[in-house]
């Protein structure tokens, strides 16, 4: 009885979530969450423009440019008490502002005039070219980043645009010049393929009244992306580290459960974290990322160099598992439990619900929907388990497949 | 625009807060106060115990919260919460985050922080250690030293959350049950939610708190604070540290004063860091200056610290003043953003004994903060001497450096 009425409640806070994060379709590509009570205003400006859309040899130009873009409006960004973060992604460049209610509006403007009608300023460009390098130059030495540039190219082919890191390399980002960074910007960096969600003690007319100059009504525009060629063998790296890293990817289809999918990696990476029986474990990680057609989900442990080999079984069985059988009822209940406050506190920041809101809409999810744990039931979590591409498994560590 | 109006201060607007120790309840029951945020089906819920710790046993609140912390977090996990244990200069604090549909759990699991721990205390070695290393740090690292030397001079009262070694020795063999006695009684318990519930609800899940043990320890003794003047911290740059107290300024007025000579001295210094902070505890109010400074500049950064307080009086005017209550304001709305750290806002100013709404009034009155109140600050301060602190850059002999 207990378990039963978790699950009611579980599904009755799901509900009005759901019909919290309800906007309306906007031709405009506008979405808003009027939030009475969050002391904050957090808009999202999530530029449709990633790595296939760079040039050839100008791989990381859309992260410079954003960064670019943006640097001169820093200093009134500031000044209005504003934060900014420019957040990368393969498809995509997601600028992440953060205001008080009596300055968003303003900073809002700022921050949409930088990215769609100010010129590029030749010195932003040089100084934050320089400081991209020197950023990546310092990630090389880093084994997460190290793993996440062969796992890339494992799971979308060396030559793919997704193959490559979305932030460029120190050499390639070092040789863009700024008529290049101008080009791009006029070119690629339009509304037409931006979508903006607005979360806060706002109104929708509000918002629209700030942003309209800014975002001509229309469809979003977006290209396509060329298939993968994922590795057809498990990838062995070699790195000079102590430990090994192991990652599986799972990729899936446009038509996956992707909220399934979330639970799903929520309770692979408990079977694969540090415990009482996994006391080898140094670091664990899960998460779901979603693009245009599909996405992947990623799982991985640094563990010991010898048990490389073992830990890379154990991850394909933390979610293979899952697809074999469902899930007892109670058993479910209880995980669906944890399951939804770990994923509604993932949301508990208003720039995370914005972020969240604006992904969901350059996808193509005409609510821009922030959850979807109404209806989860043991059933849809084995068929998204079951619906998953078999794993990519890239080993990463000393002597490369020494592990193995 | 009326709903910005009405919703831009959303610290400011009391209507979504209520907070009551209602009248039919028992005097023992915690004073509640509910910060309505529906934006998200979750509760952050902040329990504090107003408690110095006893005499001869610094350290006690927090070595307790240390013995409990590995089960809290078990607990809480098991909805997909999170818990945090802070011991602060007024309270033993402890906040869980979780769904709201959880309320009564998560309030079950703060309950139990308020009962008598057992003697011995399972993990009462690894929470002593836990302890002895916060100690320890507070005295190695110099942004740690200054402000904790700073703090000593000006409220002597305020010992360390992590005690002292002496206290920790007392603890380890001490009846818990009876130091614990020292710190818990139900009338010092508060309460604040903030998230998607209501206040009823919140009062119906704290109705009843464990009572007070009725014995304390036979005997208090006296702690013994080992002078910060023997310690040797690390730096590889020259910390200057300077604090004013200022017990009867005008809190408001005092963070915009903070503000103003933190933006004044970082357009001054910019090749220092620079760190101007208003300290707010039921012991007193203080203004801390704690400047970093590679060596070269050691001696023209004391002399700008020295003459801080003169030289911003000199340049105060009535725009610089606006901008700085609204960047404090800004800033309390950015803090704030998350439930739990609304929570957290709310509940230190009730700690502090301003109320429920003190946080409210606070942002209010930033907004009414004039140049004659913060010139009055700065004549107050400048009428005291400040407790200074030093801390030199560590030099490697020219012998060791190749």
């Amino acid at each position: 009885m207990t378990s039963l009425r978790i699950f009611r409640a579980a599904a009755g806070a799901a509900l009005a979530l759901v019909a919290l994060a309800g906007p309306t379709w906007a031709q405009d590509r506008i979405f808003v969450r009027t939030e009475p009570g969050t002391p904050v205003v957090a808009v999202q400006v999530l530029v449709g423009v990633g790595s296939a859309d760079e040039p050839e040899g100008q791989a990381g130009i859309s992260y410079l440019a954003a960064r670019a873009v943006t640097d001169p409006a820093r200093g009134v960004l500031d000044s209005l008490g504003a934060h900014l973060d420019v957040d990368p992604q393969k498809d995509g460049v997601g600028f992440t502002l953060t205001a008080a209610p009596d300055a968003w509006a303003e900073a809002t403007r700022v921050l949409m005039v930088a990215l769609f009608r100010d010129p590029v300023d030749s010195a932003a460009t040089v100084r934050q070219r320089s400081a991209i390098v020197r950023e990546l130059g310092a990630r090389e030495s880093s084994p997460a980043d190290a793993l996440e540039r062969e796992r890339e190219k494992a799971v979308y082919g060396a030559d793919h645009p997704w193959g490559r890191p979305a932030v460029g390399t120190p050499a390639a980002v070092g040789r863009i010049r700024v008529s290049q960074v101008d080009a791009f910007l006029r070119g690629q960096f339009t509304p037409e393929r931006t979508v903006v969600a607005v979360v806060g003690p706002v109104s929708e007319d509000e918002v629209r009244e700030v942003l309209a100059p800014h975002m001509p009504p229309g469809e979003l525009r977006g290209d396509s992306v060329p298939p993968p060629a994922p590795a057809e063998s498990a990838v062995h790296a070699d790195y000079n580290s102590i430990t090994t890293w192991v990652s599986a990817t799972w990729r899936f289809g446009p038509d996956a459960d992707v909220e399934a999918l979330r639970m799903l990696a929520h309770l692979a990476l408990d079977r694969v974290s540090f415990g009482p029986s996994r006391r080898s474990v140094y670091n664990s990680r899960a998460e779901v990322v979603q693009y245009a057609g599909g996405g992947e989900v990623r799982l991985t442990v640094v563990i010991p160099p010898r048990e490389a080999e073992q830990w890379a079984g154990q991850l394909r069985q933390a979610v293979g598992d899952y697809a074999d059988q469902a899930l007892s009822p109670g058993v479910f209940n209880d995980r669906l439990r944890r399951y939804r406050g770990e994923r509604l506190l993932e949301l508990d920041l208003p720039e995370a619900r914005a972020a969240q809101m604006a992904r969901s809409a350059l996808l193509g999810d005409r609510t821009a929907t922030l959850v979807d744990f109404t209806r989860l039931t043991p059933q849809r979590l084995q068929d998204a388990a079951k619906g998953l591409e078999p794993p990519i498994v890239v080993f990463l560590g000393p002597g490369g497949d020494q592990g193995a | 625009m009326m709903l910005t109006a009405a919703l831009a201060l959303a610290l400011a607007a009391a209507p979504d807060t209520s907070h009551a120790r209602p009248p039919d309840a028992a005097q023992d029951a915690p004073a509640v106060t509910v910060h309505r945020q529906p934006a998200l089906p979750t509760v952050a819920l902040r329990l504090s115990i107003q408690a110095d710790d006893p005499p001869g046993y610094a350290g006690a609140g927090h070595l307790f919260q240390h013995l409990l912390l590995p089960t809290l977090e078990d607990q809480v996990a098991r909805v997909g919460g999170r818990v945090q244990a802070i011991r602060g200069s007024d309270a033993i604090v402890y906040t869980v985050v979780g769904p709201a549909s959880e309320l009564d759990y998560l309030a079950g699991i703060l309950r139990s922080t308020l009962r008598a721990p057992a003697t011995p205390a399972p993990g009462m070695l690894a929470a002593l250690g836990a302890l002895s290393g916060e100690r320890a740090a507070e005295r190695e690292t110099a942004p740690q030293y200054v402000r904790a030397a700073l703090r000593a001079r000006l409220f002597p009262a305020d010992l360390p959350a992590a005690g002292t070694d002496e206290a920790a020795a007392r603890l380890a063999s001490a009846p818990l049950d009876e130091v614990w006695s020292e710190i818990y009684r139900p009338d010092r318990v508060s309460i604040v939610a903030v998230g998607d519930v209501q206040l009823d609800a919140v009062r119906r899940a704290f109705r009843s708190l464990p009572p007070p043990a009725s014995r304390g320890p036979a005997f208090l003794p006296e702690d013994t604070v080992p002078s910060f003047e023997a310690d040797t911290p690390q730096a590889t740059r020259g910390w200057i540290g300077s604090a004013w107290a200022a017990t009867d300024a005008d809190p408001a007025a005092l963070s915009v004063t903070a503000r103003l000579l933190r933006s004044y001295l970082r357009r001054r210094m910019t090749r220092s860091s620079v760190d101007v902070e208003h300290w707010w505890t039921h012991h007193g109010q203080a203004l801390a200056l704690v400047v970093a400074t590679p060596d070269s500049l050691v001696p023209a950064a004391r002399r700008t610290v020295d003459g801080a307080l003169t030289t911003l009086a000199g340049n105060v005017d009535a725009d610089a003043v606006r901008d700085a209550a609204a960047s404090v304001r800004r800033d309390l709305l950015f803090l704030s953003r998350s439930p739990e750290r609304m929570a957290e806002l709310i509940g230190e100013f009730a700690d502090r004994g301003a109320g429920g709404d003190g946080v409210q009034q606070f942002y209010a009155e930033l907004g009414e903060v004039t140049e004659d109140d913060v010139r009055r600050v700065l004549e107050s301060l400048g009428a005291a001497d400040p407790a200074k602190v030093y801390v030199p850059p560590q030099r490697i002999p020219a012998a060791q450096r190749r």
